[in-house]
């Protein structure tokens, strides 16, 4: 179904989406959003190892997130009371205080960051590389921007088996990627990064040599595979959309909900 | 000869890239005409893949550097033309296929060129539909590119030039980063191609075995001019210029020229194919034989036995199984043990799972059931950093572990990870420095050399770590006969050190040659395990796993009313079956 759909609709869902997500801070909200696009992720059968594989390497991210927007964010920016209240304070003389509010925010930001991440999956995998194109020739953006960013969808793959290759490779030879400390732990990922800058640069030469083969940059356009149009469940979707935005606008300004 | 008979024309062409010295093509002439299939050979550096970027104007109009000459292609002159243009007239396939393929489905890939030139939708589709099947890949259109194996992405590189309906096809080692299926189908893919068009084919290629009947002419670049040029049959029967120029001889035609040095035979007699060298040994039997052909094959197994006395364990492998987090299974119970000093070989097609098994030997996966255990230490329990102190493990691609600006400091990262210090770093980077013959490149930036190069730095930095069982994964990729013959020199040195030594390699010819064990994988599990006679012996078996035994052993495999039974695997074996003027000891 959502395959089916007028890239452009998709577009403005995701679109929609982005700014549902920003409108509340509150978690509770925000998990709301999580659990919707997690089904939307479920019915067109998002392969769920991946995802997982994708989430797990945050982990320390999420636990830094979570503790620094508890102790930073300071008591006047909520609106709220119960936001307001001061769990306790980790330096003596009442400074740097954790707040109820701010560890809400934090576990916001990763219920909007989780959120972000199975939106942008779904909109990748039921859009084609054509259909990018299309929608960026739709909104008037240059060829060769967007010829730049539809080779970048299609190399991710392709980097991506380079990083693991590159990484058994070092690891053979010793090396430790598990060094604690900021340091030291940029110092070990040199090994990874400098081979990767360095295929990265032989690939898109060798790609650039492909590609004038094949006679691109001939002309500033190109035949267009198939022409997008409208069907009606673009308009059904596009209705539902905007329906929800509108009630979404309403919930959080008239009635002031969602926020902390 | 008409005008519109030739295809390529090409006089007094000279390139230098823009920070070498020297040029890199010198005082090039050629003619090649219509509908020919040439075939463009010569050691790295020859010049080969430089010739072909100035056949389609990526010379000089992409990469800058020095051209003079004129080079004319179907009658358009390569500098007045733009490169985009040229490809409906010229297409060119690179050696690496995942960088040629720009479109995420199959599809869309094929059907990037036509675009390019504005062709209206419909007639692309054709087109599209057309080329795929040409390069059989009909019905692939909505596959994944990222998918594909890799044969299959030479294949529709290949078809992504083909669909402009270019006349001339130049492609630049399309199979050098393929397995040989790959390989093969890419060969399949020509044959259909010269006979269904009138197309010029130019192949740069290392490899010779499969070409020799397919391609109408040979042209041989040595350091950057055109060194020979005739037929395929005339270069191959030259053994000696074959050597001159590091080409890999067949090893037939190796017992052939020791007949026609001999005075037995005449040149044009000397064998190609194991079909032809049967009936010369049969023939020449009977007047030069003298009937030895055992003594010196169990000369070789007392040799092999002897070699390791004490017979420690280097790998023991019990009922491993392994599963891909996708829950397929990768390795399926099995069951190994591997001596100290013994010089393994584990050949299979791709997907047969040779890499997996060899990465569980340092750790670098962990097994799903069963254990490993290396040099006594239990593979599961120990981190890889900590196993890589005494197993090496070369990968195929060089590229992917170079990161230091010299070479001297690329191979000091594995001491320094292992904890070595100050002198004993200094050392030992200075012994395997000596070691490998890269003394003089030590404070050269390694990138800035070439390719075999580069796999001997891979191989020297895991040599620093002084490991008592050495993994080396398809060692010889795109290197060209002359680096294989030094990398394989460095092995056996290693190996008669004492090193145990576990290859992967789709080279048969090497395999037989220099290994002393051969196991065959099979969707994996173990096909075969024995000596490189007995392996490559079991024809049939082989067959089932898309493996074809080295030339020699088909040979020995028709010889086998003569040789009872006996795999051969070197030419000398068969020339010792003859008188060799000089008197020979019967052992």
């Amino acid at each position: 179904m959502i395959h089916r759909l007028d890239v452009r609709t998709k577009m403005l869902g995701f679109l929609g989406f982005i700014m549902l997500s920003f409108l509340f801070q509150d978690p509770r909200y925000q998990l709301l959003i999580l659990v919707l696009t997690g089904l939307l992720a479920y019915w067109i059968d998002i392969p769920q190892r991946k995802m997982i594989g994708m989430l797990v390497p945050l982990i320390p991210i999420i636990v830094s997130i979570i503790l620094i927007t508890g102790f930073t964010f300071a008591p006047e920016r909520f609106d709220r009371i119960s936001s307001q209240t001061i769990l306790f304070y980790a330096l003596p003389g009442e400074r740097l205080g954790a707040t109820v509010g701010g560890f809400l925010m934090g576990t916001t930001f990763i219920l909007r960051l989780f959120s972000m991440m199975i939106a942008s999956s779904v909109l990748t995998l039921t859009t084609s590389m054509d259909d990018f194109t299309q929608f960026f020739h739709k909104m008037k953006v240059p060829v060769e921007i967007s010829m730049m960013l539809t080779t970048a969808i299609r190399f991710i793959p392709t980097l991506d088996k380079k990083r693991r290759l590159i990484i058994e490779a070092q690891k053979a030879r010793g090396a430790n990627f598990n060094d604690k400390g900021i340091i030291s732990s940029i110092r070990s990922y040199l090994p990874i990064m400098i081979p990767m800058f360095i295929n990265s640069i032989l690939i898109a030469n060798s790609l650039s040599m492909a590609m004038l083969n094949r006679g691109y940059g001939l002309s500033r356009t190109w035949t267009s595979m198939r022409e997008i149009a409208f069907a009606p469940r673009d308009y059904w979707t596009i209705v539902l959309i905007v329906l929800v935005m509108t009630l979404a606008v309403f919930v959080r300004f008239r009635w002031h909900l969602g926020v902390l | 000869m008409e005008l519109d008979e030739i295809a390529i024309e090409l006089s007094n062409v000279s390139y230098r890239y823009p920070s070498a010295v020297e040029p890199c093509v010198k005082n090039v002439s050629l003619t090649i005409k219509k509908g020919r299939f040439i075939v463009l050979m010569g050691a790295t550096g020859a010049g080969k893949t430089t010739l072909s970027l100035c056949l389609n104007g990526l010379i000089p109009q992409l990469l800058e550097g020095e051209l003079t000459g004129q080079i004319s292609v179907a009658g358009h002159d390569v500098r007045k033309t733009a490169v985009q243009s040229l490809s409906r007239v010229l297409g060119l396939v690179l050696q690496d296929p995942e960088t040629q393929i720009i479109g995420r489905t199959v599809e869309e890939d094929t059907a990037f060129g036509p675009r390019n030139f504005l062709i209206p939708l419909e007639e692309i589709k054709w087109k599209v539909n057309q080329t795929l099947e040409k390069v059989r890949l009909k019905g692939y259109n909505q596959r994944l590119t990222e998918e594909l194996s890799g044969g299959e992405k030479q294949r529709l590189a290949i078809a992504g030039v083909l669909v402009m309906e270019p006349e001339i096809l130049v492609l630049d080692e399309p199979t050098s980063e393929l397995d040989p299926i790959g390989r093969s189908e890419i060969y399949e893919t020509l044959d259909d191609l010269r006979r269904k068009k009138d197309l010029t084919i130019l192949l740069v290629e290392h490899s010779s075995e499969e070409l020799i009947y397919k391609a109408d002419e040979v042209i041989v670049l040595n350091q950057g001019e055109v060194a020979w040029r005739g037929v395929p049959a005339e270069l191959f029967r030259n053994i000696p210029l074959l050597l001159q120029w590091g080409i890999k001889p067949l090893p037939v035609s190796q017992i052939g020229w020791d007949f026609y040095a001999k005075g037995w035979i005449s040149f044009d007699e000397i064998p190609l194919d194991s079909l032809s060298a049967e009936a010369l040994i049969r023939a020449l039997l009977p007047k030069y034989g003298h009937r030895h052909a055992r003594g010196q094959s169990k000369d070789r197994l007392l040799e092999q036995e002897t070699h390791s006395p004490e017979k420690l364990t280097a790998v023991q492998v019990s009922d491993l199984t392994y599963q891909y987090s996708s829950g397929q299974p990768a390795l399926r119970g099995i069951n190994l043990t591997i001596e100290a000093g013994q010089f393994v070989a584990l050949i299979g097609q791709n997907g047969a799972g040779k890499t997996t098994l060899a990465k569980h030997f340092n750790g670098l996966l962990k097994p799903t059931s069963g254990e490993v255990i290396v040099a006594g230490l239990n593979t599961s329990q120990y981190d890889t950093s900590e196993l890589s102190k005494t197993i090496g493990y070369v990968f195929q691609n060089p590229d992917h572990q170079i990161f230091a600006a010299t070479v001297e400091k690329e191979l000091e990262f594995g001491l320094k990870n292992a904890g070595y210090k100050g002198n004993e770093i200094k050392e030992r980077v200075e012994e395997v420095l000596h070691y490998t013959g890269l003394e003089r490149l030590r404070s050269v930036h390694p990138f800035s050399l070439g390719k075999g190069e580069r796999q001997m730095i891979a191989v020297a930095s895991i040599l620093v770590l002084k490991p008592k069982l050495l993994i080396i994964d398809e060692p010889t990729t795109g290197s060209d006969w002359a680096g294989v013959q030094t990398m394989m020199a460095l092995i056996r040195k290693l190996h008669a050190a004492g090193t145990t030594i576990i290859m992967i390699s789709h080279d048969m010819d090497l395999v037989a040659q220099y290994a002393k064990r051969v196991i065959v994988l099979k969707d994996g599990g173990v096909l075969l395990d024995g000596t490189p006679q007995d392996v490559f012996s079991s024809d049939q078996i082989l067959l089932d796993s898309a493996l074809i035994p080295p030339q020699l052993c088909r040979l020995s495999a028709q010889l086998k009313d003569i040789l009872a039974n006996e795999t051969f695997i070197e030419a000398s074996e068969f020339t010792a079956l003859f008188e060799s003027g000089a008197k020979r000891v019967c052992l």
